[in-house]
């Protein structure tokens, strides 16, 4: 029991438990794998066993999929969203387009790492990756929540300015409200 | 002093068992619904989960002090209505025992005004978020109230007149005496508040308040966390009251806690089996929808329980 | 001195006195106004549990005036909403011209309705009336802006009203030989009046008029907005009051307790009277209500609403029963109450950021944080939700129409009072919820004189939504002088004839204990996360908005509402006002087309003339 609650408190590990089993996710369909979001949230995958369901607004949510390739207009917006959300919050990115740029990896108006300007909890490779590999990436966060292990938000405060230079970097007219937490 | 004590714990009890209910009605919706589209579906107790985790949520945002204020107002009428509406029978052992309440403090005419109550609330918070999303979602379901009150007052005002009683507990007297419930004798005005449920509970095609597709959830588009999970809770209660009200006046109430859910189970089936099947109207063609067939329905209660 | 007389000398003497204090100073009437108001009330409220009366006569004219119960009752309101209002109106009216015609005004139509309510004979009640009618107007038209359109349909319909008034006063003194009020009603109790249906409807659409009850109210939206708020909120409030007054006098002692019910003739048309004027009322309350949710303007937003609250008074004062008529002086006095606080804090924004439409404010909370409180309660006391007093109000209006067989009026009823909500929301939401705007960042809360009487009066909606009964006695004791005899109140607990009851004591406990529960939950509940963020900072799918920008939803509020409703909205009163003016008109130009000028015509004419009178003639004979 000790090993399994991974030293946790009672109440954080049921916090984590919740967590874990309630995920509700916000599905930026930034590029082409947001054609596999469907997929896994209906009938045939049905993420929703696992607790998994779609939240209407970034206020609501807990997970941010990133499907795929950011280009650099998409991703001042993904930061707008990701901003908005609460914590604990979750990043999951999808497909090589997020890992190294994929097949996108020398083009003008695209981000080749997505690590440098959100932090990212799971990646799940592929181009695209299939609902299976999509499932799967979601219990893998779902474990490394259970762990206590998932504080992305956390990550995103401490290095915030790590994350804004880099931000600052693609993001030409940058015209932001300030991320003040 | 002991006396109070007791009420308090009646009080605890009942409001307890209407969110426990409510949430596991809740569950086995999805769950079902899940069934439907050859799904396995979330446990039934996925609400419960969901309501830990925004509860757990570390942060929280509020827009102002409406929008603080908001789901105090859905939880304060919640619990208030639910003082106010005799859970049981008054005749049930259980009833005097357990879940004593203001039933008599209280009438049909202030229930429906009480009700109201947690929406102003709720609509006060949505206006504060500033999001346009949240203001359209509530004239959506301000105008969707106007359409679906009417057949439900013309039902209630049927009952009413014809027993010449508001209480709700001479309602179900009356049905004690004859043996005979208002859904059989007033079947009319039976099936104009049963068309007015649909509007109440907002399953399809009567979603058209959160409209996840075009509204992104509408009024609590901006609420997370701890606010999202007391309107939840807020909700889950007020399914049960509506539901407990319905039996209550139609269906001759519940002598004990598995007859109250047989009955407000199936009651619940209605609008959830008429949400299958249907896709969502328009905010105008749902008031319509009310102010048609229901109102007839209802008119035609009223006639008959006059005559 | 009499007190009465000396009330109403002081009234008209500070009229003069503000008119003249404006030739030396623009900021003089005001404080002249307030005192005026001051004096009169304190001396009224010093006096009025005395038995007063006075009767002199003039040019062979006997006039009475007396205080009885109904009197007191509508007293208070003229009175407690008349020095609160001139208490507002110092700071609101600052910065104003032509304060000394306005305060004149002001104070000759606050001391006119305290003389309609005293008059006891029909003489001296019909110079108030009037006095009371040309003020009002003057404060219509007195910026001199849109005469044409709002002072003429006020005046076109009041001149109706006072004409019918005229017409029953003369027909009744034809019959009796005196002016007497008391006269007239024993005169009524003997049997001794031929016509008194005739009259009894004429002085009904007199009063009809001042309330504004479809279809003589299309003076009321015209003239509520265009006044000066200070004044609406008696316009409205106590004003409107007067046709209450005497529609509660015809309906109730004339037509209810005249002892005459055995008459089967008489009992017929009176309660098919009756019948029309609730059904009227309900009519006027739904179709109001319809036209309040798709204003721009909150004023004229509000004015409808009036209309719509009158109804429901006038509905309860048809119905008649004990229940009915407690419901319906009740919903008057809290109608003066609420809606004179909503119209002050109407006119507070208006003072502070300049207009009233509500498409061009929003998100003012922050900024009047006093007067959303007021508009807050205000607004929830006119909706009827528990558990303030309006709650009171609309409950015993709808038990004692349903105790009373009112089936279909009751539904009538209950859809205006559902589509209330709209409109209440669209205020809240179009003057003080929303982003906020940037012209408006600098708007500051109402002066503290302005804000006061607004707070007070929302206060005692919060305070009678427990404890009614305070305002049961007035009632109870006003009803007893109409005819009813023991009318039981009490001070917390609601009751119909069925034996229904609520416990207004029980309902505000539960409601605070659980919203003090919630608030201390959700307050104290990761308080540490919990922040507060602008109402600038709200999802928007990602992108973001400029500055300026302002995403609030003001237009087209209730569209959905308005296809689905389509059809009540397609005729329009006003519209077939119009149509029948311009029929006439269109029949007098035919008319004037008979006088060619030519002599020939005119020979034709007489030729004509007279064969038909010959044909006419043989005929005959």
């Amino acid at each position: 029991m000790e090993n399994k609650r991974n030293s946790q408190t009672i109440a954080e590990y049921i916090k984590n438990w919740s967590r874990k089993h309630s995920l509700f996710i916000m599905a930026y369909g930034t590029g082409c794998g947001a054609i596999e979001i469907p997929a896994t949230l209906t009938s045939r995958y049905d993420a929703e066993r696992l607790g998994i369901r779609g939240a209407a607004t970034p206020r609501q949510a807990d997970v941010l999929l990133i499907t795929g390739y950011l280009a650099t207009k998409t991703l001042k917006r993904v930061i707008r969203v990701y901003e908005q959300m609460q914590d604990p919050k979750y990043v999951i990115a999808f497909g090589s387009c997020t890992i190294n740029g994929g097949m996108y990896y020398d083009s003008y108006n695209t981000i080749n790492v997505l690590e440098k300007y959100i932090p990212v909890d799971v990646y799940i490779n592929g181009c695209m990756p299939r609902p299976e590999a999509v499932i799967a990436g979601f219990q893998q966060l779902q474990d490394k929540i259970a762990r206590g292990e998932a504080d992305n938000g956390t990550r995103y405060k401490e290095n915030l300015e790590w994350y804004r230079a880099n931000q600052h970097r693609v993001i030409k007219n940058w015209r932001m409200p300030d991320y003040n937490w | 002093m002991e006396g109070i004590g007791l009420k308090i714990l009646g009080a605890l009890l009942t409001t307890i068992m209407a969110f426990a209910v409510g949430m596991t009605y809740g569950g086995i919706t999805r769950k079902l619904t899940a069934r439907v589209q050859n799904r396995v579906g979330p446990t039934i107790w996925q609400n419960f989960i969901d309501l830990v985790k925004l509860q757990s949520k570390k942060t929280n945002i509020y827009h102002g002090v409406m929008g603080h204020f908001a789901p105090m107002w859905i939880i304060t009428a919640a619990m208030t209505v639910l003082m106010f509406i005799p859970v049981l029978h008054p005749n049930s052992t259980w009833y005097s025992t357990w879940f004593p309440n203001l039933t008599f403090h209280g009438d049909l005419i202030f229930l429906l005004y009480m009700m109201v109550f947690g929406s102003l609330g709720m609509a006060l918070g949505a206006g504060q978020t500033g999001n346009p999303n949240s203001a359209i979602g509530v004239t959506r379901g301000l105008s969707q109230m106007v359409g679906f009150e009417i057949p439900f007052v013309l039902a209630l005002v049927a009952l009413m007149v014809q027993y010449k009683t508001t209480s709700i507990q001479d309602i179900m007297a009356i049905q004690d005496q004859s043996g005979v419930w208002m859904m059989f004798s007033n079947p009319f005005s039976f099936l104009a508040a049963l068309f007015a449920s649909l509007g109440m509970f907002r399953y399809s095609p009567f979603d058209i308040v959160g409209a996840p597709a075009e509204l992104a959830s509408g009024p609590v588009s901006e609420f997370g966390g701890k606010y999202l999970g007391v309107m939840m809770t807020g909700g889950s209660i007020f399914a049960f009251i509506k539901l407990t009200l319905y039996v209550d006046l139609f269906m001759g109430g519940a002598y004990s806690i598995p007859e109250l859910l047989i009955k407000t189970f199936a009651l619940y089936m209605v609008p959830v089996f008429y949400g299958w099947v249907s896709p969502r109207y328009r905010t105008e063609q749902a008031i319509r929808y009310f102010w048609g067939w229901p109102t007839a329905l209802g008119i035609l209660g009223v006639i008959i329980a006059v005559w | 001195m009499n007190t009465l007389a000396l009330i109403i000398l002081i009234f008209f003497s500070g009229a003069t006195l503000a008119y003249l204090s404006s030739l030396i100073s623009n900021k003089l009437p005001g404080w002249v106004a307030l005192l005026t108001t001051m004096t009169g009330t304190v001396l009224f409220y010093m006096s009025f549990q005395n038995e007063q009366a006075l009767s002199f006569s003039i040019i062979g004219l006997n006039l009475e005036w007396a205080l009885d119960n109904y009197t007191i009752l509508f007293a208070h309101i003229i009175f407690g909403l008349g020095i609160l209002a001139s208490l507002y109106s110092v700071q609101y009216m600052q910065n104003k011209s032509q304060q000394g015609s306005f305060y004149a005004n002001f104070l000759l139509s606050i001391g006119s309705m305290f003389g309609i309510i005293i008059s006891k004979d029909f003489i001296s009640f019909f110079i108030f009336w009037e006095i009371m009618t040309w003020s009002s107007f003057l404060i219509v038209v007195w910026n001199g802006i849109g005469f044409r359109k709002n002072g003429i349909w006020y005046m076109a319909m009041s001149a109706i009203g006072a004409y019918a008034m005229l017409t029953a006063i003369v027909l009744i003194n034809s019959e009796i030989g005196t002016y007497s009020l008391q006269a007239f009603f024993n005169a009524v109790q003997e049997n001794a009046i031929d016509n008194l249906m005739l009259v009894s409807i004429l002085l009904l659409i007199g009063f009809a008029v001042k309330a504004a009850l479809m279809p003589l109210h299309i003076w009321a939206p015209r003239a509520y907005s265009n006044t000066p708020a200070s004044y609406t909120s008696v316009f409205s409030g106590a004003l409107s009051k007067m046709g209450v007054f005497g529609m509660g006098l015809v309906l109730i002692r004339v037509f209810r307790f005249s002892g005459l019910q055995d008459n089967f003739d008489y009992a017929l048309v009176s309660q098919f009277t009756s019948h029309v004027l609730a059904w009227l009322g309900g009519i006027t309350a739904a179709i109001a209500t319809l036209y309040a949710l798709v204003q721009k303007d909150a004023k004229k937003l509000l004015a409808y609403s009036s209309i719509a609250q009158l109804g429901y008074i006038v509905i309860g004062l048809a119905i008649g029963t004990k229940l009915a008529v407690m419901s319906a002086l009740f919903l008057a006095i809290m109608h003066a109450v609420f809606k004179g606080a909503l119209f002050m804090a109407v006119g507070a924004v208006e003072r502070q950021v300049g207009t009233t439409d509500m498409t061009k404010i929003s998100g003012l909370i922050r900024r009047m944080p006093w007067t959303f409180f007021v508009t807050l309660v205000s607004i929830i006391a006119l909706a009827g939700v528990p558990p303030l007093s309006g709650f009171v109000g609309k409950w015993m209006l709808y038990e004692a129409l349903i105790t009373n067989g009112n089936f279909f009026l009751v539904v009538v009823v209950f859809f205006s009072s559902t589509a209330a909500f709209l409109y209440s929301y669209r205020i809240l939401f179009g003057l003080f919820l929303g982003q906020e705007e940037d012209d408006t960042a600098h708007v500051k809360e109402a002066p503290a004189t302005m804000v006061i009487p607004m707070v007070i009066l929302a206060l005692f909606l919060i305070v009678t939504g427990t404890y009614p009964g305070i305002v049961f006695e007035p009632i109870a004791h006003g009803m007893e002088y109409l005819g009813f005899t023991d009318v039981t109140w009490n001070m917390t607990v609601l009751s119909n004839v069925w034996g229904d009851s609520v416990n207004l004591q029980y309902v505000s406990t539960t409601i605070g204990v659980a919203f003090m529960l919630a608030l201390i939950f959700l307050t104290f509940k990761g308080r540490k996360g919990t922040r507060g963020v602008s109402t600038k900072d709200i999802s928007t799918s990602g992108e973001i908005p400029l500055e300026h920008e302002n995403l609030t939803f003001q237009l087209d509020f209730f569209k959905p509402f308005e296809r689905a409703a389509a059809p009540l909205y397609k005729r329009s009163i006003t519209k077939i006002y119009e149509d029948v003016a311009n029929g006439l008109e269109a029949l007098f130009d035919f008319t004037r087309k008979i006088y060619t000028g030519n002599g020939q015509t005119y020979a034709i004419y007489v030729v004509a003339f007279l064969v038909t009178l010959l044909i006419v003639v043989q005929n005959m004979l």
